[in-house]
C-alpha cells in the first residue's frame, strides 16, 4: 500500500521541483506510472478542484496546478501503456458562435484535461455545425458549450437542436456554461448538465463519463 | 432640482506625474507589442500600413508610430454632445463635466410583484424606460435589458424603439451588425426628420466593443464602429478589461493596456473620418480571482474608473466608463455602499459619461425597478457633492447672522425661505428620516419596499410615447415593431 498523500500535498501546494522529485523517487521504489498518475496526480487535481469550488483557491493558483501536474505527466507518459495514455472520454467544448469569450472555457478544458479525460479545445465563435462535425469526427461522449454574453445565450439552444438533427444527441451528453447561465436555461434548452465554475464542470464531466 | 454636467476632478487617483507616466507607458505598448486582430480586418490593416503604421501579417500584429497616435488623437472632438429627444437632456460631454445614466445588457429582473428573479422581456424593456424618464437625477438611457422573448433578428431596431418610446433623455446601444446599425439609424433619421437633423442633434448613439482585452481588435465591433463613424453618429469605443485575467493584476498596468487600447481604436476612428465623434470607452475591471467573473462592486473599480478618465481627459477625449455596480443579488446594505462609493468616486474623478450607475445587481446580470430609485437618490447625492459649497457673500449670510443676532433662531428668516429648497439635497422620498414611531406607523417599511412603492407610483400614469403618432406609423410600416402601447 503507497501513500500518496505527499504527491498530492505537493501538488496543492504548487511546489514544482519537489513533485518532479517525488514522481522520480516512486518510479525508482517501483510503484507503477498509472497508479502515480490516477492515485497521486488526478487524485491531487481533484482536491484542487475542490479547493476551487469553495473558493478557497485563487484561480491563477489551479492554473499553476494544473502546469505543475502537466510537469509531472511529462515524465509518466513514456512509461504509460496504450490503455492507460489513451483518455478515459473524449470531450469537444468550445464557445458558441457569435461570442467571442475564451478564458473560462479555456478553464474549463484544462480542469478537465486535468481529471484525466481529453479535452478537444475548438476555441471560440463555433457554428452549431461545426460543433456536430466534430463530435463525429472525435468519436466525443461529452460536449460542453460556452456563452458568456447574454445575447449568444439563443446560440446554444440551437446548437443543441442541431446536434438532435444529426442524430448524435443519443451519444453525447451536453454541458452548458459561463456567467450568465443557470440550471433555469440548461434545463429549458435540454442541456444534460449545467456547472457553475471549472472545478464543478470537471467533476459533473468525470461523472457523466462514468454512466457510460 | 437636476445636477447634471456638473464639474467633478476633485478626486485624483493619479498625479499629474503618474498621468503622464502611464501615457507614455500606453505609447510605449502600442509602439512595442502593438495590437493584433482576428480575420476580415484587412481593409483596417492597409488604412492604418498607409499612414505609418507597422505591419506583420504572418504574425497578424500593428505596431504604431507615437507620432501617429499623437497626431490622430488630436483630430478626435475635445466635447461631444448626445442630445435628448427633449432639449432639456441634453447631455455636455467635456473636460470634467459628469453625467450618470443606466447600462448594460441584463437578462433578469426582480418582478415588482413576487421580487423573485426572472427574464427580461421586451415590455421590461419599455417599462424600465419610462421609470428612467421620470427619474430625474439618471441622465441618459443606455438600453438596460435585452427583450429575450424577441428574435435576435429584431433585436436592434426594437430595443432602440422601446427606449426611444418611453424615454425622451439621450439613448445609446450596441448593435449587433452594420445591418441593425443602419435600420437603427433610419428610424431616428424619421424621428428627427432626416440624418442631417440626426447628426446635428444625435439623440442616439453606438456602443462598440471593438477591442477583446488584451490588444486584440474584434471584426464585427471594429467595422461597426467605423460604419458609425462614416454615418456622424457618436460611438463609444468600449474596451473592458478585467484585472487579472485579461489585463495585468495591478490597477497601473491594466490603466497603461486600456490607454493603449483606446488609443489605438481613437486613431481608426479618426482615420476613418476625421473629426468623427467619439467616446473614449475605457471601462477598468477586476476579475474576481476565485471564479475569474466580474467584480463590478469592487472599491477598486471606482478607483480605477476616476483614473481612466483622467487618462482621457490627458488627451483631450471626453469619455465613457461605468460605476456604480454591485456584486449584490438584491438591494440591500451591500448593494448600497458599493454603488455609493464606486459612483461618487467616479463622479468626483470627473468622468463624462457613467454608465452602469442606475439599477443594476449581481454585476451587469440583473436589473430591479426599486433599484433605479434608489440608485437615483445614490446619484443625486454624488451630484450634490460635485456642487460644493457656495462661499460667497450671499450664501456666507454675514447680514443675516448679524440681523437674527446672538441666541435667535434662522427658521422664519427671508434668507432661510430663500435658499431652503436648493441648498441641500432633497431626495426622490426614499430615504427614511422619520421617527421611529412613524415609520412603524406606516408599516416599518425598508428601503427596497418603499422604492418599490415609488416606482409604481412613477409608472400608474398614462404610457409615453415619445415618438409622434405619425412618424410612428411610419417607423411601423416599415420596420417590425414588437412593441405594443396601450
Amino acid at each position: 500500500m503507497t501513500d500518496f498523500n505527499e504527491i498530492k500535498d505537493t501538488l496543492v501546494n504548487l511546489d514544482e521541483q519537489r513533485l518532479i522529485q517525488l514522481v522520480n523517487d516512486s518510479l525508482e521504489k517501483g510503484i507503477p506510472a498509472g497508479d502515480i498518475l490516477n492515485k497521486g496526480l488526478i487524485a491531487g487535481m481533484d482536491i484542487v478542484g475542490e479547493k476551487m469550488e469553495n473558493e478557497d483557491m485563487f484561480i491563477p493558483e489551479v492554473l499553476m496546478a494544473a502546469r505543475v501536474m502537466g510537469k509531472g505527466v511529462e515524465i509518466l507518459k513514456p512509461l504509460l501503456g496504450e490503455e492507460e495514455t489513451s483518455a478515459r472520454g473524449s470531450v469537444v467544448i468550445g464557445t458558441v458562435k457569435g461570442d467571442l469569450h475564451d478564458i473560462g472555457k479555456n478553464l474549463v478544458a484544462m480542469m478537465i484535461e486535468s481529471a484525466g479525460l481529453t479535452a478537444h479545445n475548438l476555441g471560440v465563435d463555433i457554428a452549431p455545425e461545426e460543433f456536430v462535425r466534430m463530435i463525429k469526427e472525435k468519436n466525443a461522449g461529452i460536449l460542453c458549450l460556452s456563452a458568456l454574453l447574454t445575447t449568444t445565450m439563443p446560440m446554444m439552444k440551437q446548437t443543441i437542436d442541431a446536434v438532435v438533427e444529426s442524430g448524435l444527441r443519443d451519444q453525447v451528453k451536453i454541458m452548458v456554461g459561463g456567467a450568465p447561465v443557470t440550471q433555469t436555461f440548461a434545463d429549458e434548452i435540454g442541456a444534460d448538465a449545467f456547472a457553475p465554475d471549472a472545478g464543478s464542470a470537471a467533476k459533473i464531466a468525470k461523472m457523466l463519463v462514468n454512466q457510460f | 432640482m437636476n445636477l447634471m454636467g456638473l464639474q467633478g476632478g476633485q478626486y485624483c487617483p493619479l498625479s499629474p506625474e503618474q498621468i503622464k507616466i502611464v501615457h507614455e507607458a500606453s505609447l510605449k505598448i502600442l509602439e512595442k507589442t502593438g495590437i493584433t486582430y482576428e480575420q476580415g480586418l484587412e481593409d483596417i490593416v492597409q488604412m492604418l500600413e498607409d499612414n505609418g503604421a507597422a505591419i506583420d501579417r504572418d504574425r497578424k500584429n500593428i505596431t504604431f508610430p507615437r507620432d501617429m497616435i499623437i497626431e490622430q488623437v488630436a483630430k478626435a472632438p475635445e466635447k461631444v454632445v448626445l442630445c435628448g429627444q427633449d432639449p432639456k437632456n441634453d447631455l455636455h460631454l467635456t473636460e470634467n463635466r459628469v453625467h450618470l445614466g443606466t447600462g448594460g445588457a441584463a437578462i433578469k429582473i426582480l418582478d415588482p410583484e413576487t421580487g423573485d428573479s426572472r427574464s427580461t422581456t421586451l415590455k421590461d424593456l419599455y417599462e424600465v424606460s419610462r421609470l428612467v424618464d421620470k427619474l430625474d437625477n439618471i441622465h441618459f438611457l443606455v438600453r438596460p435589458c435585452i427583450a429575450t422573448d424577441i428574435d435576435e433578428a429584431d433585436y436592434d431596431i426594437n430595443m432602440f424603439y422601446a427606449c426611444l418610446a418611453a424615454s425622451s433623455k439621450h439613448v445609446m446601444a450596441g448593435v449587433n451588425d452594420e445591418k441593425g446599425l443602419h435600420n437603427v439609424v433610419e428610424m431616428a433619421s424619421m424621428i428627427a426628420g432626416g440624418l442631417d437633423k440626426l447628426i446635428k442633434r444625435p439623440f442616439i448613439s453606438i456602443i462598440t466593443s471593438f477591442a477583446i482585452s488584451p490588444l486584440k481588435l474584434c471584426t464585427q465591433s471594429t467595422h461597426i464602429m467605423q460604419e458609425a463613424n462614416r454615418c456622424r453618429i457618436p460611438v463609444a469605443l468600449s474596451s473592458a478589461p478585467m484585472a487579472g485575467s485579461t489585463s495585468p493584476l495591478t490597477m497601473a498596468g491594466t490603466l497603461a493596456q486600456l490607454h493603449a487600447e483606446q488609443l489605438a481604436g481613437i486613431t481608426i476612428c479618426q482615420l476613418t473620418q476625421a473629426g468623427a465623434p467619439v467616446l473614449y470607452g475605457g471601462i477598468p475591471g477586476m476579475a474576481n480571482l476565485k471564479t475569474m467573473g466580474y467584480s463590478g462592486g469592487a472599491v477598486e473599480c471606482g478607483m480605477m474608473n476616476a483614473a481612466i478618465h483622467q487618462l482621457s481627459n490627458h488627451i483631450k477625449v471626453p469619455n465613457y466608463n461605468s460605476s456604480g455596480l454591485s456584486d449584490s443579488k438584491v438591494p440591500d446594505a451591500q448593494s448600497g455602499y458599493e454603488k455609493a462609493f464606486t459612483a461618487l468616486l467616479a463622479s468626483m474623478g470627473g468622468s463624462n459619461y457613467i454608465h452602469h450607475s442606475a439599477g443594476m445587481l449581481e454585476s451587469m446580470l440583473t436589473i430591479a425597478y426599486e433599484q433605479y430609485v434608489i440608485d437615483d437618490e445614490i446619484i443625486g447625492n454624488c451630484c450634490k457633492v460635485l456642487k460644493g459649497i457656495d462661499c460667497d457673500a450671499e450664501h456666507l449670510a454675514l447680514e443675516v447672522i448679524d440681523s437674527v443676532g446672538p441666541g435667535g433662531n434662522f427658521m422664519t428668516t427671508p434668507h432661510t425661505m430663500a435658499h431652503m429648497r436648493t441648498e441641500y439635497y432633497n431626495g426622490n422620498g426614499v430615504t427614511d428620516r422619520k421617527s421611529r414611531e412613524k415609520w412603524e406607523q406606516e408599516g416599518s417599511r425598508d428601503i427596497r419596499q418603499r422604492a418599490l412603492d415609488i416606482a409604481k407610483k412613477l409608472l400608474a400614469g398614462p404610457k409615453s410615447l415619445y415618438i409622434p403618432e405619425e412618424i410612428d406609423r411610419a417607423i411601423r410600416k416599415k420596420f417590425n415593431i414588437l412593441l405594443e402601447i396601450q
